[in-house]
């Protein structure tokens, strides 16, 4: 039995971090409409608030009020709880996830000494969630859709579980806390062989993600709809909500196991992580906003046959340096 | 095997060519403005709603005759002074197509076009009008009203 | 999609369907009002059939009964992104069933003109093409920005920003304003560069080789029998041009060359689009420099009484050509007016086109096509 001081530290630090995810997804999609609008030469949001910080909000507000409507014919539980299933394993992910370091106590709601592996397992259930979208929806473009999802989600699991077994092998464990102190003398991005695994992240993480140029699952303009057709209302907003914190949570551990976690100097060690969590997210919007599609086939085949032979190449010459 | 590598080498440097376009767009100045609290200035030709001067028309009808739509119908009396004196000058704004054929054939620039171009309504009443009221554009009066 | 584990005898046993999903009337990437019924096996298109008409405004039976200048804001609204083109083919119709002839000054205002707007065309065939490949909406962004300029130069010099309304039987409705050649010329730089950098964002890059080579091959002899023009055409390798081949107006006095593609695939159309940016830039500079002074109307009398007759003009749109073919029995209304559309041939050839591709591939086909369905309904 735990004792009642240690309850109330776990609600204290439970309600911290989903409190930080909530305004972390407001402020990211603040972010992104301003990255795209000053990419594309214009302004983005100015009325909302100043230069539209408040736009989410009134977003938000506009969700909330929406009416939530079931279509008929729809499979009752499955089309209910796919939302949930979409949105929890991003933010279960939260627990391994060192934000930083005060006084020498790292800021990690739980460190678990499997703490990448727990990770990657549970963000491999999202795809649950897509897949229970577009099978319950009844519609065949949505199920058309989800299965395109789940296959490039698949696809692109491997070459981001070999990277980040690269990632393993040099640092010596599967915590995230060693992970950064293994970097405190030099960040793992800097290495050769963590540099090209640095890239097949970056890509396998669009992929997971579902960004551009991987997007298909939500491409507008062609004949599917995409899985989150039937969805309207709060349950729309779940599914954003999880996309975008799937995006910090990719982020996130690409900043812990690649650029060095918390560390820096002069500021504290929370700006640190937010600045480099930040960064890579701006990295991505980046090329959301630059790049065309590519195609199913296109995908699985560069899936397949660049990225996974590269990584295993990767994953060789790192063993062997390491023997060395 | 080398075309393999040279595929991936070529692929990633387009790419990089593409991020460095748009990167160096973020650097420019933003083309949008913010109507509707800025609005730009609209030049001189430029088609707007039709206006009227009445005291400079002289009912020579040309304007409703060349109208590709038929828009205008005007309609006029004899005074007891033997002159002619505009009734009605009605103009369905739902029909013109703002292609200024009435401004170019007027004799005396009577009818011309006025810089209006913010003309949404909820009411169909609104957008067919008679030009001889004095109130007639009350509705979206702006600046740019000459 | 090579032949695969799909296709062999194991799925023979299993009961697959086809099904039709309809690319309604109402979607953001059919340019328009156009009705696509495509019949799918799994991913790939088994039949695709086109329904049009959604935008049919019978403008050939209502130009019975308009006067030859009256009809001229109708034009505008054919082919509703390339408007000064259309002008100028319907009244260099009119011109030739009259058989008047126009000022030198007119010819080069026209010229200049239509090149501009021939830019502002293939602007937006090219924004909305790599819109539809996914690139969402930066370079469509981009491509506007540079149509603004454009059309601002429009607006200075007849007044309106999208339907224009300004060539008449005789001449051009206003001459030139004061210090529009300044901005011609300045913009003529100014694109220039941003060509440059457009093509940079697309023309290497992988994602869009991949997307767009190989894909929509059209052959020589099948382009010239579904009478496909414009840059359609000169992407499979034909060299015409109308105005190189059978010159109107004062294009036999500029220096320009006529960019042809090899493969006809749809990578081949956008770089001709791109290059033919570049082709019309150069005419607008030569035309600048060498503009003669003069009147730019011709008298012509109020309303236009041709004799009895007929006259067919065909123009080099920046979709094609567009035909108007007139008869006349001497009154001031024409008796029959035809129009041939430049995206009514050119449409014709998507449904052989995609009979065997991916349903992704449908869009870029139709994309590449660059058509307006006001050309086509009429």
């Amino acid at each position: 039995m735990i004792s009642v001081l240690t309850f109330i530290i776990m609600i204290i630090v439970g309600a911290t971090v989903l409190g930080f995810i909530a305004v972390s997804a407001m402020f990211l999609i603040w972010w992104e409409r301003k990255v795209s609008a000053h990419i594309q030469t214009r302004y983005g949001p100015m009325r909302v608030g100043w230069h539209g910080v408040l736009q989410s909000v009134a977003d938000v507000v506009k969700l909330l009020l929406k009416e939530d409507i079931m279509p008929a014919g729809v499979d009752k539980w499955i089309w209910w709880f796919a939302p949930f299933f979409a949105v929890v394993p991003s933010v279960m992910v939260f627990v391994c996830v060192p934000f930083g370091n005060i006084f020498g106590i790292t800021l990690i709601p739980a460190d678990l000494n499997i703490g990448i592996l727990y990770i990657l397992a549970i963000t491999s259930v999202c795809i649950l969630g897509i897949f229970m979208a577009g099978w319950g929806s009844n519609n065949k473009y949505s199920l058309l859709g989800a299965m395109r999802s789940a296959a490039q989600m698949i696809s692109y699991e491997i070459p981001l579980i070999l990277s980040i077994i690269t990632v393993v092998m040099f640092a010596g464990s599967l915590s995230m806390q060693k992970i950064v102190e293994a970097q405190s003398k030099l960040w793992f991005i800097f290495q050769p062989n963590l540099a090209i695994a640095f890239l097949i992240y970056l890509i396998s993480a669009l992929a997971e993600t579902n960004r551009v140029p991987f997007d298909i699952p939500e491409a507008e303009s062609e004949l599917v709809a995409g899985f989150h057709t039937e969805y309207s209302g709060m349950k729309f907003a779940m599914f954003f909500l999880g996309e975008y914190t799937n995006l910090f949570i990719v982020s996130a551990i690409a900043a812990t196991l690649f650029l060095g976690g918390w560390q820096g100097p002069f500021l504290p060690p929370v700006v640190w992580f937010l600045i480099k969590t930040y960064g890579i997210i701006t990295l991505m919007m980046w090329f959301r906003w630059t790049f065309a599609r590519v195609r199913v086939d296109q995908l699985m085949g560069f899936s397949w046959k660049v990225l996974t032979p590269i990584s295993f190449a990767n994953l060789a010459v790192a063993g062997w340096a390491l023997l060395k | 095997m080398i075309r393999y590598f040279i595929n991936i080498i070529t692929g990633a440097w387009s790419l990089i060519i593409g991020l460095m376009v748009t990167f160096k767009n973020t650097l420019r100045r933003g083309v949008t403005i913010q109507y509707p609290t800025q609005k730009l200035p609209m030049t001189d030709r430029f088609r707007g709603l039709v206006d009227l001067r009445a005291e400079k028309c002289i009912k020579c009808y040309q304007c409703a005759k060349i109208c590709p739509t038929g828009c205008l119908s005007i309609t006029h009396k004899e005074t007891p002074e033997k002159k002619k004196e505009l009734v009605t000058f009605k103009y369905n704004m739902e029909l013109c197509c703002f292609c200024g054929f009435c401004d170019q054939i007027c004799p005396t620039q009577a009818i011309y076009m006025s810089k209006i171009y913010e003309i949404a309504t909820y009411d169909h009443e609104k957008l067919r009008i008679d030009l001889l009221d004095s109130e007639k554009y009350s509705e979206w009066l702006n600046p740019n009203v000459k | 999609m090579t032949k695969g584990i799909m296709e062999t005898k194991i799925n023979d046993n299993i009961h697959t369907e086809e099904f039709f999903v309809n690319l309604g009337p109402q979607h953001p990437s059919t340019h328009g009002v156009l009705y696509l019924e495509a019949k799918l096996d799994g991913e790939i298109i088994v039949d695709c059939a086109t329904h049009i008409g959604y935008l049919h405004r019978s403008m050939e039976k209502i130009a019975e009964n308009r006067t030859y200048t009256q009809f001229i804001p109708f034009t505008d609204r054919l082919d509703y992104v390339a408007s000064m083109n259309n002008n100028l083919a319907y009244v260099m119709a009119v011109e030739k069933l009259m058989k008047t002839e126009i000022t030198e000054r007119a010819k080069y205002i026209r010229v200049i003109i239509a090149e501009l707007n021939r830019v502002a065309s293939h602007l937006v065939g090219i924004g909305t093409f790599v819109q539809d490949l996914g690139a969402f909406a930066t370079p469509l962004f981009y491509a506007f920005r540079e149509r603004e300029k454009i059309v601002e130069i429009f607006d200075e010099v007849c007044g309106n920003r999208l339907t224009y309304n300004y060539m008449r039987a005789g001449g051009v409705q206003f001459d030139l304003p004061a210090g529009i050649d300044a901005k011609i010329k300045e913009f003529v730089g100014y694109m220039r560069t941003r060509t440059d950098e457009l093509e940079g964002l697309f023309t290497k890059n992988v994602i869009f080789l991949a997307r767009t080579k190989g894909i929509g091959v059209l052959p020589k002899d099948m382009a010239i029998n579904y009478s496909v023009t414009g840059p359609n055409l000169r992407g499979s390798g034909v060299k015409w041009d109308l105005r190189k081949d059978e010159p109107y107006l004062v294009y036999d006095k500029f220096n320009f060359d006529v960019p042809t593609g090899d493969n006809g695939d749809a990578w081949d159309r956008y770089k001709v689009r791109i290059e033919e940016i570049r082709q019309s830039l150069r005419i607008i500079e030569q035309a600048i420099g060498g503009i003669p002074e003069g009147d730019p109307t011709v008298k012509v009398g109020r309303i236009l009484r041709p004799e009895a007759g007929e006259a067919y003009f065909r123009a080099e749109n920046p979709r094609g050509e567009l035909g108007f073919y007139i008869v006349s029995d001497g009154s001031p209304y024409p008796c029959r007016l035809k129009i041939r559309g430049p995206s009514f041939s050119n449409l014709a050839v998507l449904t052989p086109l995609v009979k065997g591709v991916k349903v992704a591939d449908l869009i870029c086909i139709l994309g590449s096509l660059d058509i307006v369905m006001g050309e086509i309904d009429r």
